[in-house]
C-alpha cells in the first residue's frame, strides 16, 4: 500500500482558553519520512493525535489521502484501514502474547484466524522476533516491546505511520534498531512515517523536520533541512 | 467475532479479578438456585397437603389461609355423599404442632373406616380401633424411633401405637392418624372438620363434579390437582410470591456485583481499551470484547454457583428446621433458570460497563500513559 499524503491547513486545537496547536498548516508528500521536533508541551503529541483522528482539531482542515480526517464520522474504520501507531509506552496488552498484539487491527478488519497468525509472524520476521511470537509482553524487553509495537503498527499495511517519541524510553542500541525499522518500513511499503522525537538519530534518518515552538510551526518548508531543523 | 478474539486469555491472565467477578455472580445465582429449590419443595408440599394424596378433590372453607384454618361442618358430608357424581366423602382434621416431640409433625384426625384411611399400607401392626390409638407415617416413626406398642403424646394425651404405615405422601408418612372425634375435641372443633377429602364415581370428570359443587356449596373451596392447590392457599401463595421477590432481589445484587466489578475493571483498563480503538477497532467491537468477558466470567459463576445453590437449598431447608415440612426440589428448569439468570446478569452487568469502555477517549488514555 503506497504511503499518503498528508495536507494540513489551519489546524487549531484548544482546551478551553488554552491553544495546544495554533493555525498549523503543512504538506507532506507520499513516502516521505517526517521528523517532528519540538521542545515538551510544544504539541507534537497533540498533532499526531489530530492526523490519526484519535482527536478533533477545534478548526482548520487536515486531509489523509483521500479522507477528511477532521470530518470523519466513522474514524474507527479510517484508523484501521490509513493509519499505524507507535506509542513511546508501546501499549502492548499484557494480558495478550506478542503475536496476539500484533494482530489487534487485523482483528478489528475481520480477518481471518489462520492469515492472522501468518501475517503477525511474518511481521515479526520483520523485526527480528518471529521466535517471541508466544510470549507475553512483560518477558520482553523495552526494545524488543517498541519492535512489536512497530509489527503491531504495520499488521494493518498502513498509508501513514504516526510514531510519538518511539525510542524515549530506549538506550542507544535499541534506539537504533527501532530507527532502522521506521526506515526500512517506509522503503519496504512506501508509507509515509511522521516520527515525534527528541533523539539526535532521527536527524539522520528523517528527509525532513518540521519543528514545533508553543503550537505553532516555526519550520517545514519541503526545501529546509532536515538535519537542521530535527536537531 | 471480534469480541470473541482472545477472552479467555486476558480472563485467565487475571485470575483474581475474574475469580471475584464470577464469584459475585455465583452467589447470586447459588441464592437464586436455592430458593427456587425450597419454594418448589414448599409449593409441591402446600400441593400435596390441600390435593390430599389420594383423594380426587379436596375441599376447604372458602378464603382460608391455609388447610389448617379452614372450619367445616362434618353434616355437609352426608350432603357430599347425595351428589351426583361424588362416590364418597370423609372429614380430615389437621392438627399442627400437637407432637412435642416433632412439632412439624401433622396429626389428621379421620374416620378409621373412610376412604383416605383404608388407602394407608401398614408395614407393621394395624389400624386404629379406639381413641386412645394413634397409627404413625414410617419416616416420622424413624425420626422418633417409635415402634408398634410405644407411646407416643399428642396434646399431652398418651396414645398407643398399634401401627406403621406408608403411603407415598411426604406430609403423611412424616405425620400421624388419630381417630376423628379425639381430634375434634383436641381442636376444640366438635362437629367440625377443616377438610372434606371426596372421591369421584369412577366415570365422573373432577371439572364437572367441581362446578356441581361450587354450584351447591358456594362456601367451599374446591382443589383439583396440587398447581391449583398452590394457587388457592393464600400462605402457599405467599411461599410462591415471596422466592419471587427474594430471587429478583438476588438478581439485583447479583447485577450490581459484577456491573461493580467489571466498570472498575473497565476503569482500571482504559489504557487497554483506548488502545484497541487506536488501532481501529470499533466502539461496537469495544463494548462487544466487555460483554463477551462478563458473559463468560458469568458462566463460570453459574457453574459454581449452580451446585452450590443445590447444596445451599438443603442446608438451608436444615438451618431453619423445616425438613419435615419441605424437601427442596432441584428441577432442570430451576438449573436453566439459575443459568438463564446468569447469563442475563453477565449481559445485563456488563452493558454499562461496556457502554463507559466504548466511550474512553483513546487520545486522552494513551497520553496518561
Amino acid at each position: 500500500m503506497p504511503g499518503a499524503r498528508v495536507i494540513a491547513e489551519h489546524v487549531t486545537r484548544a482546551y478551553g482558553a488554552s491553544v495546544v496547536l495554533d493555525d498549523v498548516s503543512f504538506v507532506v508528500e507520499p513516502g516521505e519520512l517526517i521528523a517532528l521536533t519540538g521542545a515538551s508541551g510544544s504539541g507534537k503529541t497533540t498533532l499526531l493525535q489530530l492526523l490519526g483522528s484519535l482527536d478533533r482539531p477545534t478548526s482548520g482542515s487536515i486531509i489523509v489521502g483521500d479522507t477528511a480526517v477532521h470530518r470523519l464520522s466513522r474514524p474507527a474504520r479510517f484508523r484501521r484501514e490509513t493509519v499505524g501507531f507507535v506509542f513511546q509506552l508501546h501499549h502492548l496488552l499484557p494480558t495478550l502474547t506478542v503475536s496476539q498484539n500484533v494482530q489487534l487491527p487485523l482483528v478489528a478488519a475481520g480477518v481471518r484466524r489462520r492469515e492472522r497468525s501468518r501475517r503477525a509472524l511474518e511481521l515479526l520476521g520483520e523485526v527480528g522476533l518471529a521466535d517471541r511470537d508466544r510470549a507475553l509482553p512483560g518477558d520482553l524487553s523495552g526494545g524488543e516491546r517498541q519492535r512489536v509495537a512497530i509489527a503491531r503498527a504495520l499488521a494493518g499495511e498502513p498509508q501513514l505511520l504516526l510514531a510519538d517519541e518511539p525510542t524515549g524510553a530506549l538506550d542507544s542500541v535499541a534506539s537504533e534498531r527501532v530507527w532502522r525499522l521506521l526506515v526500512a518500513a517506509r522503503e519496504r511499503h512506501g508509507t509515509t512515517v511522521i516520527v515525534a522525537s527528541h533523539d539526535s538519530m532521527l536527524a539522520e534518518h528523517a528527509d525532513r523536520g518540521l519543528s514545533l515552538v508553543d503550537g505553532r510551526l516555526v519550520s517545514g518548508s519541503s526545501d529546509g533541512g532536515a538535519g537542521e531543523e530535527a536537531a | 467475532m471480534t469480541a470473541l478474539f482472545a477472552p479467555l486469555s486476558s480472563l485467565r491472565r487475571r485470575p483474581g479479578r475474574t475469580l471475584l467477578t464470577a464469584l459475585g455472580t455465583a452467589l447470586g445465582i447459588a441464592t437464586i438456585v436455592a430458593l427456587l429449590a425450597v419454594a418448589g419443595g414448599a409449593e409441591h408440599a402446600a400441593g400435596e397437603f390441600y390435593s390430599l394424596g389420594a383423594s380426587d378433590l379436596g375441599l376447604f372453607q372458602k378464603a382460608a389461609a391455609d388447610p389448617t384454618t379452614s372450619v367445616l361442618s362434618t353434616t355437609l358430608i352426608p350432603k357430599l355423599r347425595r351428589t351426583p357424581g361424588i362416590a364418597d366423602a370423609t372429614p380430615l382434621l389437621l392438627l399442627v404442632g400437637e407432637v412435642s416431640r416433632a412439632p412439624g409433625a401433622i396429626v389428621f384426625g379421620a374416620d378409621p373406616s373412610g376412604f383416605l384411611t383404608q388407602r394407608l399400607v401398614f408395614s407393621s401392626g394395624r389400624m386404629l380401633t379406639s381413641r386412645r390409638q394413634i397409627v404413625v407415617g414410617d419416616q416420622l416413626a424413624r425420626q422418633l424411633h417409635l415402634a408398634v406398642g410405644d407411646t407416643l403424646r399428642v396434646h399431652g394425651r398418651p396414645l398407643t401405637v398399634v401401627g406403621i404405615y406408608h403411603i407415598g405422601v411426604a406430609y403423611q408418612d412424616q405425620g400421624a392418624f388419630v381417630d376423628m372425634p379425639l381430634a375434634q375435641s383436641i381442636a376444640g372443633m366438635d362437629g367440625e372438620t377443616t377438610t372434606i377429602a371426596v372421591k369421584l364415581g369412577v366415570t365422573e370428570r373432577p371439572a364437572a363434579a367441581k362446578r356441581t359443587i361450587a354450584q351447591r356449596f358456594p362456601g367451599l373451596t374446591v382443589i383439583a390437582d396440587a398447581q391449583e392447590a398452590t394457587r388457592a392457599g393464600a400462605n402457599a401463595q405467599l411461599v410462591s410470591n415471596a422466592a419471587l421477590v427474594i430471587a429478583v432481589l438476588a438478581l439485583l445484587i447479583g447485577g450490581i456485583g459484577v456491573i461493580n466489578t467489571m466498570l472498575m475493571s473497565v476503569v482500571e483498563r482504559r489504557s487497554e481499551f483506548a488502545l484497541l480503538s487506536a488501532v481501529g477497532w470499533s466502539r461496537w467491537q469495544v463494548a462487544g470484547r466487555v460483554l463477551v468477558e462478563g458473559v463468560v466470567t458469568t458462566v463460570i459463576g453459574a457453574a459454581i454457583g449452580l451446585p452450590v445453590g443445590v447444596l445451599g437449598a438443603d442446608w438451608l431447608v436444615s438451618e431453619l428446621g423445616a425438613q419435615e415440612f419441605v424437601a427442596p426440589r432441584t428441577t432442570a428448569w430451576g438449573l436453566g433458570r439459575g443459568l438463564l439468570v446468569g447469563v442475563l446478569i453477565g449481559v445485563l452487568g456488563g452493558l454499562y460497563p461496556a457502554w463507559r469502555a466504548a466511550r474512553v477517549s483513546p487520545a486522552q488514555a494513551l497520553a496518561q500513559g
